[in-house]
């Protein structure tokens, strides 16, 4: 019984993780209509760096994600303005040669400047857990599973209470009204772009604790995110949490039943199941609207 | 107060209107009418902004319209409520009728005003506001999308085919709502498939077939016109015929 809510609770955490990694991809998916297939090598990008961060100078590895966030809402925001909008109203297909460009590039730059070997941070907590009970809770996923819900919770703030979040939303739901309300289109895309970025900056911070890395790790990184996000519903907030905490259990439960290899098997077995039931994913279609 | 002057636009290859010269004089609600496919709708995108015409102007007295973003448009003061799904169906009533105020959205007190006057003048917005746009009945959504339009007080209203999907007593209120904005000094651009409601409430008729405003006059003379029945049934497009 322990052995099975260690399991769960461990999912969990994990599944917050994903689905703030995840919400970066979904976000921008719901705004642009594009696929960012780069949000994976931001991860990696930001991981990368933040090691560097906590070797030369010391600072936790996943507190700087106060640091690398802001640098990342500006760097979606400039990739926005002078690359990716260039291409804005042609196919998907386009946006995801462009992206994948994208990743392609930050994967090249990582080889410069990092070298092809796999990293990690490893601060003091790196291996110490949290006892509760017969449970043991390791220090670094709780840590990171805190910043992930601060984070979202922000988001979540940002997205209905504020007038910049309306826009976001309004925009992802019904573009053409949201420009005859007078919300300007490329402002409120480089703002999503820029947001989804940021929030590949805490992710990033808090892989290169829990995950080691290296440049083409983003590959395996985009396609746990993509499983997440088309299982929920292309599109969805509510839908890519779902998704990440599903993935986060499979994970765990696999790994405590049956062997760590099988857990993302069983992960992609769950999202094909759902697609044959659920073609538009778990949250892909509540309204009418969609289902007409 | 409104002119088009030999606009032509379209959408991908060829051209939708060609050649439209139309005007809305300050206080007057004009009524635009015509077989479906005659570019009614296209001509309200091309004012609002929400599509760019090709060749002639479209100007707001002095002010040169053609080439301006919608929120530029908007904020001269031309609302548009479209034809067809115009709300955000994942927010709840409120929010999308407070969304019509996006471009006053700092002055909060504004806002408040502008919101509570809306919800007495279309008491839906108040009984239902905290329901998912997505989850209203059509002619509800309808109400909802005028009311959106009303936020920002505007000067000119385009509005797409009102009254589609609206039930006698809506389309009373609608017809009651129009006439009485227009008392207070609003000028409309209305398109209507009801022809007798649209040129009922209109002070001016517009014909379109096939692109081109064929008729034009006040709402009585274009009502009255033998022509008009010829066109709006659809049977002169000479046209239609050669492209077939
Ligand atoms: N988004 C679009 N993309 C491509 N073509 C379009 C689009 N919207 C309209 N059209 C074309 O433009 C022409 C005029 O359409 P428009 O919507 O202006 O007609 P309408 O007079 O409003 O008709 P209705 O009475 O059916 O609303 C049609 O032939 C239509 O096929
Ligand atoms: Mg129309």
């Amino acid at each position: 019984m322990a052995q099975f809510v260690q399991a769960v609770v461990l999912g969990v955490l994990i599944g917050g993780i994903y689905a703030l990694m995840a919400s970066g991809l979904t976000l921008i998916f719901g705004v642009l209509r594009i696929v960012n297939i780069a949000q994976g090598a931001f991860l990696i990008l930001v991981a990368t760096f933040t090691w560097w961060l906590w070797r030369t100078t010391g600072i936790d590895p996943i507190l700087s994600a106060v640091i690398t966030a802001p640098l990342m809402f500006g760097l979606g925001w400039v990739l926005y303005r002078f690359v990716v909008r260039r291409i804005s109203g042609q196919a998907a297909s386009m946006s995801v040669l462009l992206t994948f460009g994208i990743a392609l590039v930050i994967e090249g730059f990582l080889n410069v400047v990092a070298g092809n070997k796999f990293r990690s941070a490893t601060p003091a907590y790196f291996e110490q857990s949290f006892r509760v009970g017969d449970i043991l809770l390791p220090k670094a996923q709780v840590y990171g599973f805190l910043a992930a819900v601060v984070v979202l919770g922000g988001l979540y703030l940002l997205l209905t209470r504020t007038w910049a979040g309306r826009a976001i939303r309004a925009t992802s739901q019904n573009p053409s009204a949201a420009a005859l309300v007078g919300i300007g289109a490329t402002a409120t895309a480089a703002l999503a772009f820029a947001l989804g970025s940021a929030s590949a900056g805490v992710g990033g911070s808090i892989l290169s604790v829990l995950y080691p890395f290296f440049p083409a790790s983003h590959y395996d990184w985009i396609s746990r995110l993509l499983g997440i996000v088309v299982l929920g519903g292309m599109g969805s907030l509510p839908g890519a949490l779902v998704g990440a905490l599903v993935l986060g259990l499979a994970e765990t439960l696999t790994a405590t039943y049956g062997s760590l290899q099988w857990s993302t098997l069983v992960f992609y077995l769950v999202i094909m199941a759902v697609l044959l039931v659920r073609p538009q994913g778990l949250f892909g279609a509540r309204l009418r609207e969609d289902v007409a | 107060m409104l002119t088009l002057e030999n606009v032509t636009a379209g959408y991908g290859g060829g051209d939708v209107l060609q050649g439209v010269d139309l005007t809305c004089a300050p206080g007057t609600v004009t009524c635009i009418v015509g077989p479906n496919g005659a570019g009614k709708s296209t001509v309200l995108k091309v004012i609002s902004g929400l599509l760019r015409c090709r060749t002639g102007s479209v100007s707001l007295g002095e002010t040169r319209l053609d080439g301006l973003d919608p929120s530029r448009v908007l904020a001269l003061g031309i609302t548009q409520v479209p034809q067809s799904q115009a709300l955000f169906p994942g927010m709840t009533v409120r929010e999308n009728v407070q969304l019509g105020g996006y471009l006053i959205r700092r002055d909060r007190k504004l806002l408040a005003a502008r919101y509570a006057a809306v919800c007495e003048r279309i008491p839906l917005v108040a009984s239902r506001a905290g329901d998912h746009a997505g989850n209203l009945s059509g002619g509800q959504r309808r109400m909802v999308e005028i009311a959106r339009c009303l936020m920002l007080e505007p000067k000119l209203l385009l509005l797409d085919e009102p009254s589609l999907g609206l039930d006698p007593q809506s389309l009373a209120g609608v017809a009651g709502l129009i006439r009485s904005l227009n008392e207070g000094g609003t000028t409309m651009l209305l398109v209507e498939q009801n022809v007798r409601l649209g040129l009922g409430l209109a002070t001016h008729g517009v014909v379109m077939e096939g692109g081109r405003v064929r008729l034009t006059g006040t709402a009585a003379a274009v009502r009255d016109n033998p022509e008009m029945a010829a066109l709006y049934l659809g049977g002169t497009s000479a046209k239609e015929t050669q492209r077939g």
